[in-house]
């Protein structure tokens, strides 16, 4: 989400799309027309699909006091009073569009009708840029970023310590021991499978080493730019004796599925899945999601997450550490991870932090869970949150993606 | 990547001294786009290429690739993709070209140059996803003939290899010819022909020792155009084969956008490499391009 002056139309046609003035063909086709990836008008047109629904059923504040009674310790009237005192929330990175953001905001305006400020200036903002406006204008109050940003944010001290009333459901891997940053949602590495051309059952990698998918297997992007194909390549990893640790069977599985014939190197970008070039697409979950309701049965796709390896990629959560408006941040905190917002996260498709919390107190409708993997596929999931191995990874990949291509 | 200065101030002639002050000043704008946009370029590519990304120190160790035949793939693709296309663009393009000639028809001749001119620059993502729905593993044309019987892709082709490449290549080498060839052809004199007829000449006599010779070197030049053209080319290629087909812009590409395998350093000295041989094909060009004006000026 670099900043761009091309958001500007963007956000102009999304605008359009979302309020109805315009229907998806042409909305695509504007997309199309400025020239974007077609991975991103993905992810754009998934984003504004969720948000031009209807607000989620059942969505209130009254989720939200459940969670005031934890054992955190958070008085949430004193922090409502305080916040709405302040009168306004600046939040840096966080676009209407995206993750169904949009109905969030509508859900802070009508439980407290606080205004939000910055999401038309910085709302397309990257996790970089969010991190310079934090240092250098001291505006925002809140941000949403990549989780290497979350950490250079509290190394940096950018960030404010903030621990929500949800504090306990979030895994240890997905928040700073000291409340300096807290993811918030995640996409895990799935397969989105097209059903019409492809025969055989499909459940996890080597699956897809089966000789009737000659030229059907494709990633998506080169996993030496692209994090979704990078992170591909690392779950094959989990499936093939590798690890978090370890990427490299990761690669040795691409070079035998790439031998095998049935790697193509058609991206598995949304028209590519479309018109059936790319049969069995690895990508993330919300993205094989997005595609799936886009294709509405032309072709038919169904959407899996890999048995034995599947690794997520959160996004985190910051308190400036200068906010001007620190109870609005902290309330902002206590929203999104309250019931009701994180619902509405997993209604666009991205995975809420405290998913399996909810799916265990069967707190998510069938409805949605029936447009979703099953929830015991993502009990295996393994969400990534350390630089370091990242990092480790990446090098590893660099140099052994070489052999895959040039063998 | 197309080079249109080159052969333009070889062979001016400097009447008088007095003008050779204004000529330098009327060059002055030419002069500075040369060095803005070749000069420093190559120096700061040079300069790139012999020093260590991360420490800074002088060292060859980027031109270490040129020992390692992994690195050398993408020049081994490289050089392969632009030849064959550059023989088919060039073939298939002349015989275009000729027709149009012989057709004798100025409205078939424009129609013709304008289509030419546009497809010699449709290229990028929008080419590339034109042949995806024509050629690819579930293209229109492939399925067509795989139901009268012919499985292109079980039988070896796949658009997303040099084969493939080379074909798609060709959509705009062959246009490009067209261009190209277009004015040689035509500043073919009649006359000529009538000569050796009345000489007596044959149809391949013709031929051999006038046509051929006469154009020979606008055709060479052409095809080291063509040659260069489909050497440097990227878009295309990288949005149909993400990179699965690795090719020495694409690797240039990687070394300085990645965020996993970044070293300007290395892709430098790789740069280095693809100007030493689009420098061979330009000034090859220049120097042919010399002597067939001699021939074909009017």
């Amino acid at each position: 989400m670099a900043y761009d002056p091309l958001l500007a139309r963007i956000d102009e046609l999304s605008g359009a799309f979302t309020a109805g003035q315009i229907d998806r063909r042409r909305f695509l086709k504007g997309l199309v027309g400025l020239g974007l990836s077609i991975p991103a008008i993905g992810v754009i047109v998934a984003a504004c699909s969720s948000a031009a629904a209807t607000p989620f059923a059942g969505a209130n504040s009254a989720s939200m006091a459940a969670g005031a009674t934890t054992a955190s310790g958070v008085d949430l009237t004193a922090l409502v009073a305080a916040a709405k005192a302040e009168g306004d929330i600046y939040q840096t990175g966080i676009p209407p569009e995206w993750v169904n953001y949009q109905a969030i905001f509508d859900l802070w305006k009508s439980d407290y009708g606080i205004t939000i400020d910055g999401t038309a200036t910085e709302g397309e903002y990257s996790s970089g840029q969010e991190l310079d406006s934090i240092k250098n204008t001291g505006k925002p109050d809140v941000g949403d970023v990549g989780i290497s940003f979350a950490v250079q944010a509290k190394t940096q001290g950018l960030s404010a310590p903030y621990k929500n009333s949800f504090w306990a459901d979030i895994p240890d891997t997905a928040k700073d021991a000291d409340g300096y940053w807290c993811c918030n949602y995640w996409g895990a590495q799935a397969f989105a499978i097209n059903t019409d051309a492809v025969k055989i059952t499909i459940k996890d990698w080597n699956d897809l080493l089966d000789p009737s998918l000659k030229n059907a297997v494709g990633i998506d992007g080169d996993p030496t730019k692209a994090n979704d194909s990078f992170f591909a390549v690392w779950s094959a990893a989990l499936a093939n004796g590798g690890g978090v640790d370890n990427i490299q069977p990761g690669i040795d599985w691409f070079n035998k599925l790439q031998q095998s014939g049935n790697l193509t190197a058609a991206r598995a970008s949304d028209a590519n899945i479309l018109s059936g070039e790319v049969k069995v697409a690895i990508k993330w979950d919300y993205l094989g999601l997005a595609v799936r309701d886009k294709a509405a049965g032309a072709p038919n796709i169904a959407v899996t997450i890999p048995a034995t390896g599947s690794l997520a990629s959160p996004y985190a959560d910051i308190v400036a550490a200068k906010a001007p408006h620190p109870n609005a941040a902290k309330l902002w905190q206590e929203l999104i991870y309250s019931d009701a917002a994180q619902l509405l996260f997993l209604k666009g498709y991205a995975h809420p932090i405290r998913y399996n919390v909810l799916n265990a107190a069967g707190k998510i409708p069938a409805d949605l869970a029936a447009k979703l993997p099953s929830a015991d596929l993502y009990k295996n999931v393994t969400l990534v949150t350390d630089i370091t191995k990242i990092t480790a990874a990446q090098t590893t990949l660099a140099a052994g993606w070489k052999i895959v291509i040039n063998s | 990547m197309r080079s249109q200065v080159t052969g333009t101030i070889a062979g001016t002639p400097t009447s008088a001294r007095s003008r050779g002050g204004r000529a330098a000043f009327v060059l002055l704008p030419f002069a500075i786009l040369v060095i803005a946009f070749l000069l420093v370029p190559t120096v700061s590519l040079i300069w790139g290429s012999v020093h260590d990304t991360k420490t800074g120190t002088l060292t060859l160790n980027n031109y270490s690739y040129l020992s390692h035949p992994l690195d050398l793939v993408p020049f081994r693709n490289s050089l392969e993709l632009s030849l064959a296309s550059t023989i088919l663009g060039s073939l298939v393009g002349l015989l275009i070209a000729q027709a149009i000639v012989s057709s004798r028809r100025p409205l078939i001749q424009e129609i013709a140059t304008t289509f030419s001119s546009v497809a010699a620059n449709f290229a990028g993502v929008p080419l590339a996803f034109a042949f995806i729905a024509t050629l690819g593993a579930s293209g229109l044309l492939t399925r067509t003939l795989l139901g009268s019987g012919i499985d292109l892709y079980s039988g070896g082709f796949k658009l997303y290899s040099v084969l493939g490449l080379t074909v798609v290549y060709a959509y705009w080498e062959i246009p490009l010819m067209v261009l190209v060839m277009l004015p040689p052809l035509q500043a073919m004199q009649p006359s000529w022909r009538e000569a050796a007829e009345i000489l007596g000449a044959s149809r391949w006599q013709y031929l051999r020792a006038v046509a051929i010779p006469v154009l020979m070197t606008p055709f060479i030049s052409s095809m080291l155009l063509l040659y260069a053209n489909a050497f440097g080319a990227y878009a295309t290629a990288y949005a149909l084969t993400t990179g699965f087909v690795s090719l020495v812009p694409i690797q240039i590409s990687n070394l300085i956008n990645g965020d996993v395998s970044y070293d300007p350093g290395l892709a430098d000295a790789l740069a280095i490499g693809l100007a030493v041989i689009m420098a061979l094909c330009i000034g090859g060009r220049a120097l042919l391009e010399r002597r067939s004006t001699r021939w074909l000026s009017r």
